[in-house]
């Protein structure tokens, strides 16, 4: 009877412990305590962080992006919501990406040499050599942007120094290592969405390991880009050679953006505002960036296009004409009907006031 | 003597013949698959994901065969033996003979498991090798093609197809442990497999709303789509990790509840 009772006892503990493990992992992982770390002056870590030589180092970076913006087919890491990207870099420009979409996945290798993109879902392998060709090596430049917190950081700190209050606020653990938490508050005379960036600067490597973006009047941040795991040392020289599958489709980026100027209405919106010079109006973090979209393009826009922009636009009018508005958390663009462009990081009004400058 | 148990249990079920008609139809998966993919031809848009890559691929088929039947085929069929477990028994009047004889109850339980978890083993891999032989057979094969654009060896492809197995075979067996629970609260086969089913099938619709995303990290079929990073090189393991605890986790409460209902039930 004793031998039953402690069966039973087992057995229910094993249906607690399942239980407990559930809930367990269910609840997001804690930041955990916050480290201490010798103080440092703000400009000093900025320095560090400027000059920092590149470490080689592999790991995950998530996305949580809450800025508003419409889900592009091409970019789908854009889309709300979390997203996940692993990278590897051997510190010396070679470069391995890979962007998980759903079940399909996007792997870029940069071998020095040669930058190669591969899609899953087409069996295509995009080869564009560095030298002969600059304006992928561009492209590709941003894309890393977008996702390498470390290149995003650096970018924001150098442009953003003059108009901004810099601070070391604390600490913080990020993809387990440590990190100074540096703040930057764009002075009260900027007019802008944003009301501070955070970065978290590794201790050691002086590397962003995580970008969060507050906006006015949220407390959660409207985007954050961070490490969510990083291990720092040499990487698998494997890791940045790429062979194009026996059976896969090599095109080069010219072909590859031919095809995307016919497909994808956005691209040739993007042509047509590349063709002219953009201007900018202001300084700092309310700068406008400002240009005409020619005639010929306003009207040439697709059914389908202009059903996508009416979609994510408002109707907007003002003594500047009359035009479409649209917003994120963090940036606000104005195309006017007669095909002059402003968009900012900075609140309507300001657009709507400067518009009339764009010639 | 329980080594003899496990091995009459499982030649207990291999020998019905609806056993027999399910592992047919379970084989008859990865030739419809290769034979599909054949027909469609070369340039095709394939299906998204993983069935994008399968065109002269044919070691993926395999896996993509595994991937697609974790939704509803695996999990019936665990039922299928759960329900024949327990249920089954005391349906024939068989149960009542095993809770009396001398034999532990909790033994008892562990026989059913194994040959719940043999018989998943053998039902996946059998599945797996149909696969390997169908999609080389139609789709040729030169290698296996990763999602992530890399090729591996036949031995490397061979390895990942092998923890494919382990892991799709985990949480089968994971839910057949809950199914067994079920299985020891009736007489009545059909009543574990619609609950079973029922049960997967609700949690794959409440897994669509994102309303309800503080739900989805209890449901066992959150973890189904991250097990194919299998396919990814090299291998992100975080998700793979999430999932077979997460099954784990549903392991140990089935266990423990079929358990519990075993020991106090009146024979």
């Amino acid at each position: 009877m004793i031998n039953r009772k402690v069966t039973l006892a087992a057995a229910a503990a094993g249906v607690v412990t399942g239980a407990a493990g559930l809930s367990l992992l269910a609840m997001p992982a804690g930041a955990g305590q916050p480290p201490s770390l010798p103080a440092v002056s703000a400009e000093t870590l900025v320095e560090q962080v400027l000059t920092a030589k590149p470490a080689a180092f592999g790991g995950t970076v998530e996305v949580d992006n809450k800025l508003g913006l419409p889900a592009i087919s091409e970019i789908p890491q854009l889309a709300d919501g979390k997203h996940s990207a692993r990278i590897w870099t051997d510190g010396n420009g070679k470069l391995r990406l890979a962007l998980p979409n759903g079940q399909s996945e996007q792997t870029i290798v940069d071998d020095g040499k040669t930058t190669w993109s591969w899609n899953s879902q087409d069996n295509e392998v995009t080869k564009s050599e560095h030298k002969a060709d600059p304006r992928p090596d561009k492209e590709q430049a941003q894309e890393q942007k977008a996702v390498d917190p470390a290149t995003a950081a650096k970018e924001i700190v150098t442009q953003t120094k003059e108009f901004s209050d810099i601070t070391v606020d604390g600490t913080a653990r990020v993809a387990n290592r440590a990190a100074y938490e540096l703040v930057l508050t764009p002075k009260a005379s900027e007019k802008t969405l944003v009301r501070e960036v955070r970065i978290a600067v590794d201790s050691e490597l002086k590397m962003p390991l995580r970008v969060a973006v507050l906006t006015n009047g949220a407390a959660e941040p409207a985007g954050t880009v961070g490490f969510s795991s990083i291990n720092v040392g040499p990487q698998d020289p494997k890791l940045f050679e790429f062979t194009p599958p026996a059976n896969a489709k090599v095109t080069t980026p010219e072909a590859k953006e031919a095809e995307a100027r016919e497909k994808l209405p956005e691209a040739g919106l993007e042509a047509a505002l590349q063709g002219e010079d953009p201007q900018l109006f202001g300084t700092g973090w309310d700068t406008v960036i400002g240009g005409r979209i020619p005639a010929e393009a306003m009207t040439q826009v697709p059914a389908e296009a202009q059903g996508l922009v009416d979609r994510f636009t408002k109707k907007v009018s003002g003594s500047w004409g009359s035009g479409k508005l649209f917003t994120t958390k963090v940036a606000t663009i104005l195309i006017a009907d007669d095909g002059r462009v402003v968009a900012g990081a900075v609140p309507e009004q300001v657009l709507f006031d400067t518009i009339g400058q764009v010639k | 003597m329980i080594t003899r148990q496990f091995g009459s249990e499982v030649r207990w079920m291999l020998r019905r013949p609806r056993t027999i008609i399910g592992l047919f139809g379970l084989v008859l998966v990865p030739i419809i698959i290769s034979f599909g993919i054949w027909t469609a031809g070369e340039g095709s848009d394939g299906p998204p994901g993983l069935g994008a890559i399968l065109q002269g691929n044919g070691m993926v088929v395999p896996i993509f065969t595994l991937f697609l039947s974790l939704n509803l085929l695996l999990p019936l069929v665990a039922s299928i033996w759960a329900a024949d477990g327990l249920a089954g028994e005391a349906q024939h009047g068989t149960l009542r003979g095993l809770l009396v004889a001398p034999v532990s109850r909790v033994r008892l339980l562990f026989v059913k498991l194994f040959g719940l978890t043999a018989m998943s083993l053998f039902a996946v891999t059998l599945m797996a090798v149909v696969g390997i032989i169908a999609g080389t057979a139609f789709l040729g094969t030169n290698g296996m093609m990763t999602l992530s654009g890399t090729t591996l060896t036949t031995g490397e492809g061979l390895l990942r197809i092998a923890l494919f197995i382990i892991l799709v075979t985990f949480q089968m067996v994971s839910i057949g442990a809950v199914a067994l629970a079920v299985s020891a609260t009736t007489e009545h086969p059909l009543v574990v497999q619609a609950a079973t089913m029922t049960t997967i099938i609700v949690f794959q619709v409440l897994g669509q709303f994102s309303s309800l995303d503080w739900l989805h990290p209890f449901l066992i079929t959150t973890g189904f789509p991250g097990l194919i990073d299998v396919m990814r090189d090299p291998i992100p393991t975080g998700q793979i990790w999430d999932s077979t605890l997460l099954a784990g986790c549903y392991l140990l409460i089935g266990t423990g509840l079929a358990a519990m209902r075993l020991i106090t039930k009146d024979s």
